[in-house]
């Protein structure tokens, strides 16, 4: 559909207030600052509003307003996660200890689940994964090999605090040469890759807005 | 001019003709093990675990839509749960998509936005059914238990917040038997390769050339019909463009730094 001829108005009108969007943002590649505040003003607004209704709509009124007005006897856990509400919202105006209380349960659940996680099913696996497995050869067993061997370099390059022999220290910097290199090529296809979203809103103007190509 | 400069050379790349990248010489895991994955009509319980950022989905959109399209295509059923406030915004636009696309409703599944990030990825291990949830699919989901486990696999469409590390940790250390396979964008590339060369991601596309991959073999199977049902914009651009757009790009940072190098000089003399 193009947004000069849709037969759709609801869905021109949307082409047509992304295109304008777009274009806003793209007034800083000439020089005009303030169109670009404007496009970022916007953004963070529609943002900060959507957070707002998602968090109310699909998060305090079905999974906490709802259960404690249909029974509240049997919604222990929600009695509980409106008062932790309750507690961070009067932060401000109470004792430092009641607003921690509910910062600290979250941030400590949270890290519980990402620190048993990152140990259960990254660190050791992966772990497991550099070394080369029994019974290889070949290209495998060198490959396996120059794994390990990097990923013990890089490991070396985090070795601080402590005094360092000649021998560590040159490893370790070895290992930092080997995450700048690592970084570098990453950086380089990230480059390449941000041009794929430059295109893809060029595309997007070009065929979806002026409908010049099909 | 720099400005323009980018900007004319996006339009060629946006413009010029398409190239079709081989999987020839892929991973099996990478491009064609997804494709393969998704091709087995035994795993009709697709969970679509949708949390692209709204800044890089641009990037794997094309990839996405192709797998949507190969599932579709291939019977299956698709549920759509995101834990990211981004991703369903932008899943709420692909369900729709899909809908104005002739999807029937009975295929589709919204179970919407779960809050709690890491836990509670962990609490739909358990449930991510609503009871609210209404219609044949819910039904079958809920009668195989109602949690991550009643699904036959899971495509994992990933961003910065929430992606393919957290369902690896969370999810794959509780079911292990549950095929995971995901799509994320370039800048989780580093982060994601080494689930895949361990196994515990049985399929994953990284990034804008595997992307591309994945869409040229769904694109080969689909019928002419469907393939010109398809927007341009849904294609990957061509790999020639792009080495040219970046060489230019190298170019404007070379005399970005020589015209400071040159400015500094003239200060100090």
């Amino acid at each position: 559909m193009s947004g000069l001829i849709g037969p759709e108005v609801g869905g021109a009108l949307t082409v047509w207030v992304a295109a304008a969007a777009t274009l806003l943002a793209w007034s800083i590649l000439v020089g005009a600052q303030r169109p670009f505040v404007w496009s970022q003003r916007l953004l963070a607004g529609l943002l900060t509003g959507y957070l707002a209704l998602l968090a109310i709509r699909e998060v305090l009124i079905p999974r906490l307003v709802a259960p404690l007005l249909a029974d509240p006897a049997a919604a222990p856990f929600e009695w509980l996660a409106l008062l932790l509400a309750a507690m961070l919202l009067g932060a401000r105006w109470l004792p430092r200890w009641v607003g921690a209380t509910p910062v600290a349960v979250l941030v400590g659940s949270i890290a519980a689940f990402a620190l048993g996680g990152a140990v259960v099913g990254t660190v050791l696996p992966q772990i497991a994964g550099i070394l080369p497995a029994p019974g290889v050869s070949g290209p495998s067993l060198l490959a396996g090999v120059a794994t390990a061997l990097v990923t013990a370099l890089v490991l070396l390059a985090f070795v601080h605090g402590r005094p360092q022999g000649r021998v560590l220290l040159r490893l370790g910097a070895a290992g930092r040469w080997l995450i700048l290199g690592g970084v570098g090529a990453w950086l380089g296809y990230l480059v390449l890759s941000r041009l794929v979203l430059l295109t893809d809103r060029l595309a997007f103007l070009v065929t979806d807005w002026l409908g010049v190509v099909r | 001019m720099p400005a323009a400069l980018i900007v004319a050379l996006g339009a060629a790349v946006a413009l010029a003709p398409r190239d079709a990248p081989s999987m020839a010489t892929a991973d099996p895991t990478g491009p064609a093990g997804l494709y393969a994955a998704l091709s087995d009509e035994a795993r009709s319980r697709v969970l679509v675990a949708f949390d692209p950022d709204l800044g890089t989905y641009a990037e794997i959109r094309p990839a996405v839509r192709a797998a949507l399209a190969q599932l579709v295509r291939g019977g299956g059923n698709l549920s759509f749960v995101s834990f990211t406030a981004e991703g369903r915004a932008v899943a709420l636009a692909e369900l729709d998509r899909l809908r104005r696309g002739g999807v029937e409703g009975g295929r589709l599944l919204d179970l919407g936005f779960h809050a709690g990030a890491e836990a509670g990825l962990v609490a739909g291990v358990d449930r991510i059914v609503a009871d609210e949830a209404a219609g044949a699919l819910a039904e079958a989901l809920r009668a195989a238990g109602g949690g991550i486990g009643a699904f036959d696999l899971v495509l994992v469409v990933g961003g910065s917040e929430l992606g393919p590390r957290s369902w690896v940790e969370q999810v794959g250390t509780r079911l292990p038997d549950l095929p995971l396979t995901a799509i994320v964008p370039t800048i989780l590339q580093p982060q994601t390769i080494p689930y895949r060369v361990s196994g515990q991601l049985d399929a994953l596309v990284a990034g804008v050339r595997e992307g591309a991959a994945y869409v040229a073999s769904v694109r080969d199977d689909a019928t002419t019909a469907a393939r010109e049902a398809e927007r341009v914009t849904d294609l990957p651009p061509s790999s020639l463009p792009l080495l040219a757009a970046m060489l230019a790009t190298i170019l404007l940072l070379a005399e970005a730094v020589a015209t400071r190098w040159r400015g500094s000089r003239e200060g100090t003399t």
